[in-house]
């Protein structure tokens, strides 16, 4: 790894809430030929560099779709990588004057924007979701295209955690250090010191305090302001210090991990009451949602030609079981009998719920009519 | 807290498009869109095709020119929003695409006698503009025009300073507001060249970052 990449994933790391764009178009990895397979990806910088860097030794073309610079599972579930970004650059990028077959692979976490029935229906390239971690594409193709359940569940451990708790630490310890410069300079690094002390302490433990992290942040935003006044002495100063303190307390407090982490799918706000629910009737066992489900919440059942939803309490609503459905046998409800229609959800896609719920009108009506959608 | 806030940024992304624009280019694309509709419709009822016709502005102007229009967006959103900026007899005079540019080989060849587009090259890749080009050559007829209004890199020495001065301050500005990247177009003239057009008129804003440029397909 040159010194240039490391520099560029240490500030894309830091700042990954920005959006890095990298040029859109055809990549040639190792020394790809007529037969080599093709990947597709969304234009997220650190996302490519590293891609590239997990196929050494491997001869493959990789299309980079538009995305806006955002990285594919954020970009896919807010509608910026879809069905569209990814036709526009099979057709535009000149693949398929480079490649004898009409097949691509896509990343598992696509497939809550990219509808792979319509991508082939409209420009006749036939679209797998591969692994959910580019690390894993050497195996998965030495495999023939075959997934083991590793390679389709997304992971949190420490090394995931701390880059979370990087992207949102860098930014607001700037912002800190900015307060503090006209507080006290004295404070700037104790500011930022704690900062990241709470991101990474959060990041670390949120969800293994399950139900219990509550009353936790609840005492440490009461306890931080009174020991920044103590601490200071009850100046001016101090009080300003015990304002922000609150209210970086206050800001975790109400932080919804969704969208942040991939294990919680909206512990508050309108998406809480929406469960994802199967109409057994309608599934004829095609198994897409079993093959996308980023969480594993489905079963096979070979035996009845169906899914069974075993394992729902893991769900974090992103929706790409329900996108991917040939049947339409998976919405949303709640348990007031409301539901989100399929179609609404491929047609409003946002952020875990967001705007799906608001576009119904919040009632739950049936969603859309038809004719709008896409075709 | 924090991410429900970047989410509803992003929602409500299509709702400030137009203003975001406006305030963004401080007026300017308003009045660019206004030459492009001059430009594109020479006489009542020629044929256009708009690329990226996103809430409707530059649409709507093509209309009361008296174009015959399809107009096209990725985005059934922004469509919608189209649609509802249109009054009804406006409407009758349009047909909306629901159809990404790379789609454009459904249009018959030489069946548009202008090609128009408001800020959407810029939003491209330069294999994608390079594919659109070539579709746009096919689609028009001889000596048809094509005209764009879209984000430029600015020649001159004085200019160039304010853009690199300006250029991610204003580029976070645009995307917080208007959920868009864009990289402003170095050469638009020379692609336009590459892909068999002559430049009829080029006018820059005076910060020369914004460019009107009206092509004719050369036969």
């Amino acid at each position: 790894m040159s010194a240039r990449d490391t520099t560029l994933d240490v500030v894309q790391t830091a700042l990954r809430l920005l959006p890095w764009p990298t040029e859109p178009g055809l990549r040639r990895v190792g020394d790809p030929g007529p037969e080599s397979p093709v990947l597709i990806t969304g234009n997220y910088d650190l996302t490519v560099r590293r891609l590239i860097r997990s196929l050494a030794g491997i001869d493959a073309w990789l299309v980079v779709a538009p995305s806006q610079g955002i990285n594919v599972w954020c970009a896919a579930a807010g509608g910026l990588l879809t069905s569209n970004q990814v036709v526009t650059a099979l057709k535009t990028c000149g693949i398929a004057e480079h490649v004898r077959h009409r097949r691509a692979i896509l990343p598992q976490l696509a497939a809550t924007g990219v509808i792979a029935t319509e991508v082939s229906r409209r420009c006749g390239w036939k679209l797998r979701f591969g692994p959910v971690y580019a690390d894993d594409i050497p195996r998965y193709l030495a495999a023939n295209g075959r997934k083991d359940d590793s390679m389709r569940r997304v992971r949190f451990e420490a090394r995931e955690r701390i880059e979370m708790a990087t992207a949102w630490a860098a930014p607001t310890s700037l912002v800190a250090a900015v307060v503090m410069w006209f507080v006290q300079v004295s404070w700037i690094l104790s500011a930022i010191a704690l900062v990241w002390l709470m991101s990474i302490g959060v990041f670390l433990v949120f969800d293994r305090l399950g139900r219990g992290r509550w009353p936790l942040v609840w005492a440490a935003s009461a306890v931080a302001p009174v020991a920044c006044v103590l601490i200071a002495g009850g100046s001016t100063a101090a009080v300003v210090a015990a304002v922000v303190c609150a209210t970086l307390t206050l800001a975790v407090l109400t932080f919804d991990f969704a969208g942040s982490t991939p294990t919680e799918g909206g512990s508050h706000f309108e998406s809480k009451d929406w469960a994802i629910t199967l109409d057994t009737d309608r599934c004829v066992g095609v198994y897409s949602c079993w093959a996308v489900c980023p969480e594993a919440c489905f079963e096979r059942r070979e035996d009845l030609r169906k899914v069974e939803l075993l394992h729902d309490d893991r769900c974090i609503k992103c929706g790409a079981c329900v996108v991917q459905c040939p049947q339409d046998a998976l919405y949303f409800a709640t348990d007031d009998g409301r539901r989100i229609e399929p179609e609404t959800i491929r047609r409003y896609k946002l952020n875990l719920l967001g705007s799906r719920a608001v576009d119904t009108g919040g009632s739950g009506a049936l969603g859309e009519p038809r004719e709008a959608l896409h075709k | 807290m924090s991410s429900i806030v970047l989410m509803r940024i992003l929602e409500s992304a299509p709702d400030r498009y137009d203003a975001g624009m406006r305030v963004l280019s401080l007026g300017a694309v308003p009045r660019a869109h206004r030459a492009v509709a001059a430009a594109a419709v020479w006489r009542p009822g020629v044929r256009v095709l708009e690329i990226g016709c996103g809430t409707g502005a530059l649409t709507e102007l093509l209309v009361d020119a008296g174009a015959e229009l399809v107009a096209f967006d990725q985005n059934p959103e922004m469509i919608d929003r189209a649609r509802k900026r249109l009054d009804g007899s406006a409407n009758d005079r349009v047909t909306f695409q629901d159809s990404t540019a790379a789609e454009m080989d459904r249009y018959t060849q030489q069946s548009f006698d202008a090609v128009a587009a408001g800020l959407c090259f810029s939003e491209m890749s330069a294999s994608e503009r390079a594919y659109v080009l070539r579709q746009v050559y096919r689609v028009l007829k001889d000596g048809g025009r094509l005209v764009i209004c879209d984000e430029v890199e600015p020649t001159s020495h004085w200019q160039k300073i304010v853009h690199l001065a300006v250029r991610i301050p204003a580029g976070l500005l645009t995307w917080v507001i208007t959920g868009t990247t864009t990289r402003a177009l170095v050469d638009p003239c020379g692609e336009l060249r590459r892909a068999g057009f002559r430049i009829c008129s080029e006018e820059r804003s005076w910060l020369g970052t914004l460019a009107v440029i009206a092509a004719e397909r050369a036969t």
